[in-house]
């Protein structure tokens, strides 16, 4: 094989996956130039897979802002935020009164209407 | 980085566990998405994408793959499609014509050894088609196949994209001595 045909086959090369007895391989052992171009090419490949560990720092507040969009995190913060409003607790008591007041109302309601009903069922078995 | 005691917690829906996981992967995977789609802002959305498909995913995950080429694919799926909608992937879905390549800047040549600056400008300066495959391919080892299914291509096609990028990266690095030495 000549140079020219050599070439194009090196940056598949650079991965490393040379046979012991191709002809690519046999032009290599004998050529000094394309042995130093895959060499060059093999470098950009370690190069860029070292690149995996070479880390950009993202802005500030990018963790906190990733942590917050945690669906868990986001209720229990939710849950927290809310038993720690006072409006809320507040609202919560007026409620819970109103609630207890208009059940007592209620229930007071029912007996005086249940008492005329109960009287007469009285007279009635005594007859 | 991230062991299976902490995936398994996670899978039993411990949101702290989760944390844990965010805390120790973030920098890799802001730095992907960075790489992918060129811009600190779209990074972060890309990022913040990916963590909620993580969430979602996790459960899923059976641990037969490593955690980290699966967290990979994710943070790669989410950068193609923020590309989608951003309407730029129609450059990484067409070649780049080969006539169009630039002399390599005379900043950027090295002899045989390499600098990080140096790589990082010459893939920066690279079109987006054969940037984002000489980075899922090179840089965080994915096979061509799943890159052509991320971009629309065919392996073959990924293949070619990816000896260009390689070829335009080494021209760069090494200068057009190296290029024209047959």
């Amino acid at each position: 094989m000549r140079c020219e045909e050599v070439r194009p086959l090196l940056p598949e090369l650079a991965e490393g996956n040379l046979r012991e007895a191709g002809e690519v391989e046999r032009h290599l052992a004998s050529c000094l130039s394309c042995t130093a171009e895959l060499g060059r090419y093999r470098t950009v490949v370690l190069e860029l897979a070292a690149l995996r560990e070479v880390l950009s720092e993202p802005a500030p507040g990018f963790l906190d802002r990733v942590i917050a969009q945690i669906p868990e995190k986001n209720w229990r913060s939710m849950v927290h935020r809310l038993a720690s409003d006072e409006r809320l607790h507040y609202a919560v008591f007026s409620v819970g009164g109103a609630v207890v007041g208009g059940t007592a109302i209620a229930l007071l309601w029912w007996r005086a209407a249940r008492r005329p009903l109960a009287a007469a069922e009285g007279r009635a078995a005594t007859v | 980085m991230v062991t299976h005691e902490l995936l398994a917690a996670c899978r039993r829906g411990d949101p702290e566990a989760y944390e844990e996981v965010v805390r120790r992967t973030y920098r890799h995977v802001y730095t992907q998405a960075l790489r992918l789609v060129g811009d600190r802002q779209d990074a972060e959305d890309v990022a913040q994408d990916a963590y909620l498909r993580v969430y979602r995913g996790l459960a899923g995950f059976r641990g037969d793959a490593q955690f980290e080429t699966w967290l990979y694919r994710i943070v790669s799926n989410a950068a193609m499609s923020h590309l989608r909608k951003r309407r730029r992937f129609g450059e990484l879905a067409k070649d780049s014509p080969e006539e169009s390549r630039e002399l390599p800047s005379a900043t950027l040549v090295a002899e045989e050894a390499v600098d990080r600056d140096s790589l990082t400008k010459a893939l920066d300066s690279l079109p987006p088609s054969l940037r984002v495959v000489v980075i899922l391919k090179d840089v965080y080892g994915l096979s061509c196949r799943e890159i052509g299914d991320q971009i629309g291509a065919s392996e073959g096609a990924v293949k070619v994209r990816l000896h260009r990028a390689r070829r335009r990266l080494k021209e760069m690095l090494f200068g057009a001595e190296a290029r024209d030495e047959v």
